[in-house]
C-alpha cells in the first residue's frame, strides 16, 4: 500500500476553504500511513485508531497552517509519531504487549517469509519509543535521515545511532532465534 | 547481512490499512464549524440587535455588554497568542540551552583531561602542591 | 458610537490583567556563589578562528538540562553531570596566530580564584608546550560546590567557571562522550515524493 499518493494541492485549498468532502480525501490518502505508525508505536489497533483519528482531529483544526501535500505528509508523521511517544510515557500502553493477530500480515510480494517478517515486528517493540519511531519512519515511511530528525527533533547523529543501535540489536535477536540464516534462500 | 535485514523490516513494516469506516467515524466527529474557521484570520462577532421599544434608554447596557463580550473574546485571543508564543520561546530557548551545555561541559571535559594527562604523565613539568607558588 | 467606544475601551481595560498575566518574565537572576566575574571579550571574537561563548545560569542551565534527552545515551551522560549544577560559564578562544589574545584579562579572573573558598587543585607549567592549566575548586563543608579552570596555550585560551555540586571523575568522564559518525548516510533510500 502507497502511504500517500500524490495529490493535488487543490485538494489541500477546498478542505481549509471548508469543503469537508475534500478533506475526507486527504484522510483517506494518508490514513493508513498515520495508522501504521500508531499501530506499530501502541502494540493495539483501538489505541492506534485513537491515536489516528486525533491526529487527524488535529489536522482538521490547523489546515490553514498546512501549506503544501508533501507539508501535510511531514506534519502527519510528525505529529502521530511524537503523539505516540508521548502516550507511551503517560499511558499503560506497554511495549511487551503481543500484537493484535490482523496487524501481523503476511506480504503477498514475499510469501515466503512471514514468519521472519511477524518476529521483526515483534521485536521492534522491544525498542525504547524513540528507537522505535526513527525505524518506523525510516523502514515504514522510507524517510531520509535529514527529514527523520526534523520530524522527532532529533541531531542527525542521533538518528543515526538509534539506527545503527537498533539494527544491530534486532541482528542479534534474529540470530538468536535463529531466525538469520538458519533458511536455505532460494 | 545489513542489507538484507534493511529489505526484510521495510517488508515487515510496510504500512497497514487503517480500520473499515475510519474517515466515517473521523467525519462524524468534526466540529461543526467548518475548518475555515479555524484559520488565524481575526474573529468578528456579530451580535444581534435587540429590539427595543425605548432604543435609547437601554442603548448604553446593549453597547456595554456587547463591547464587554467582544473586548473578552479579543482579550482572551491575544493572551492565547501571546502564550503560544511564549511556549515557542521557551521550546527555542531550550532548545539552544541544551546545545550549548553540551558544548561547555564537553569544552570543560578536554581541559580537565589535559590537566590529568600533565599530572599523569612520567614527564609531568608540574604537579598539583609541587609548584612553587601560583599566582 | 461615543458611548460604544467608551464602553470598549473600559472593557478592554478589563481584559488587560489577561494579557499581563501571559507575559510574566523572570528577573535578572542574582550572582551564584562561586560565579566568577569575566571580561567581555568581545573585541577577541573578531580576531579569533573558534570561539566558544556559553553562558548558562540557574534558568536557562534548568532548562538546557531538561530538554536533554534520556533516551539518547550520549546526552543521558551529560544529563547526569548538569543534576547538581546551577551556573555554567566558558570563554574558550583559538586563533591563528601566536598570543593574540590579552594576559592582562586571564589574569584578572585568576585573581578572582585567590579569594576565599577557592583551592588550587592542579598546576600545570609547561615551558615546552607553552601550555599552562590551574584547576581551582571551591570547597564548601566536604563537597566541591564550584569548579574553574583556565588553560592557556599560545594559540588558545579557555576560562571555564562551573557552579554548583560537581562529580569531577563524571565530568571528565564526558571526553569519550560524542555523537558518533556512524557513516550510514550512504545507504539512504531514496526520498518519496
Amino acid at each position: 500500500m502507497n502511504p500517500a499518493p500524490s495529490m493535488p494541492d487543490s485538494l489541500l485549498t477546498q478542505a481549509r476553504a471548508g469543503d469537508t468532502d475534500a478533506f475526507a480525501a486527504l484522510v483517506r490518502a494518508h490514513q493508513g500511513s498515520v495508522f501504521s505508525i500508531g499501530l506499530r508505536m501502541l502494540n493495539r489497533r483501538d489505541a492506534a485508531e485513537d491515536l489516528a483519528q486525533d491526529v487527524f482531529l488535529q489536522l482538521y483544526r490547523r489546515l490553514a497552517d498546512i501549506e503544501s501535500q508533501e507539508h501535510l505528509g511531514f506534519w502527519l508523521r510528525r505529529v502521530a509519531s511524537n503523539l505516540a511517544i508521548d502516550w507511551l510515557r503517560r499511558l499503560p500502553y506497554t511495549s511487551t504487549q503481543p500484537l493484535d493477530d490482523d496487524m501481523q500480515v503476511a506480504s503477498p510480494e514475499n510469501p515466503q517469509d512471514p514468519l521472519m517478517d511477524r518476529e521483526l515486528a515483534r521485536l521492534m517493540n522491544e525498542l525504547s519509543p524513540p528507537a522505535r519511531a526513527v525505524m518506523l519512519l525510516r523502514y515504514q515511511e522510507d524517510r531520509d535521515l535529514a527529514e527523520i530528525g526534523a520530524t522527532l527533533d532529533m541531531p542527525v547523529n542521533t538518528v543515526k545511532s538509534h539506527i545503527k543501535r537498533s539494527l544491530t540489536a534486532l541482528r542479534a535477536r534474529m540470530i538468536g532465534a535463529r531466525l538469520v540464516d538458519c533458511e536455505p534462500r532460494e | 547481512m545489513t542489507d538484507e535485514l534493511e529489505n526484510q523490516l521495510r517488508r515487515a513494516l510496510r504500512p497497514v490499512e487503517a480500520p473499515e469506516g475510519f474517515t466515517e467515524r473521523l467525519m462524524s466527529r468534526l466540529p461543526v464549524a467548518p475548518a475555515a474557521l479555524y484559520t488565524s484570520a481575526p474573529v468578528v462577532v456579530a451580535l444581534p440587535v435587540p429590539a427595543r421599544r425605548k432604543p435609547r434608554n437601554f442603548a448604553l447596557p446593549a453597547a456595554l455588554a456587547a463591547s464587554l463580550v467582544a473586548a473578552v473574546m479579543l482579550g482572551q485571543h491575544m493572551a492565547y497568542e501571546i502564550e503560544t508564543g511564549r511556549q515557542q520561546r521557551e521550546l527555542a530557548e531550550g532548545r539552544a540551552a541544551s546545545r550549548e551545555l553540551m558544548e561547555a561541559l564537553r569544552v570543560t571535559s578536554q581541559k580537565l583531561d589535559m590537566a590529568y594527562q600533565a599530572v599523569n604523565s612520567p614527564s609531568r613539568p608540574a604537579a598539583p602542591g609541587e609548584e612553587e607558588n601560583p599566582s | 458610537m461615543k458611548v460604544l467606544m467608551t464602553a470598549f475601551v473600559f472593557a478592554l481595560a478589563l481584559s488587560a490583567p489577561a494579557i499581563t498575566q501571559a507575559q510574566t518574565r523572570s528577573a535578572n537572576p542574582a550572582p551564584l556563589r562561586g560565579q566568577l566575574l569575566l571580561p567581555d571579550f568581545a573585541s577577541l571574537s573578531d580576531k579569533a578562528s573558534e570561539v566558544v561563548n556559553v553562558t548558562l545560569d540557574q534558568r536557562l542551565l534548568s532548562m538546557g538540562c531538561r530538554f536533554l534527552n534520556v533516551e539518547d545515551p550520549d546526552q543521558a551522560e551529560f544529563k547526569k553531570v548538569c543534576t547538581g549544577l546551577r551556573g555554567i560559564f566558558v570563554r574558550h578562544f583559538t586563533f591563528d596566530k601566536d598570543f593574540a589574545y590579552p594576559k592582562a584579562d586571564i589574569d584578572s579572573v585568576r585573581r578572582q580564584l585567590n579569594g576565599p573558598g577557592w583551592s588550587q587543585m592542579v598546576n600545570v607549567r609547561s615551558n615546552k608546550e607553552n601550555t599552562n592549566v590551574d584547576v581551582y575548586v571551591l570547597i564548601d563543608g566536604e563537597k566541591a560546590q564550584g569548579l574553574s579552570i583556565i588553560a592557556s596555550q599560545p594559540r588558545e585560551f579557555t576560562i571555564v567557571n562551573v557552579v554548583g555540586t560537581i562529580d569531577l571523575e563524571q565530568l571528565h568522564d564526558l571526553k569519550n562522550f560524542g555523537v558518533p559518525d556512524l557513516e550510514l548516510e550512504k545507504k539512504d533510500a531514496p526520498k518519496k515524493k
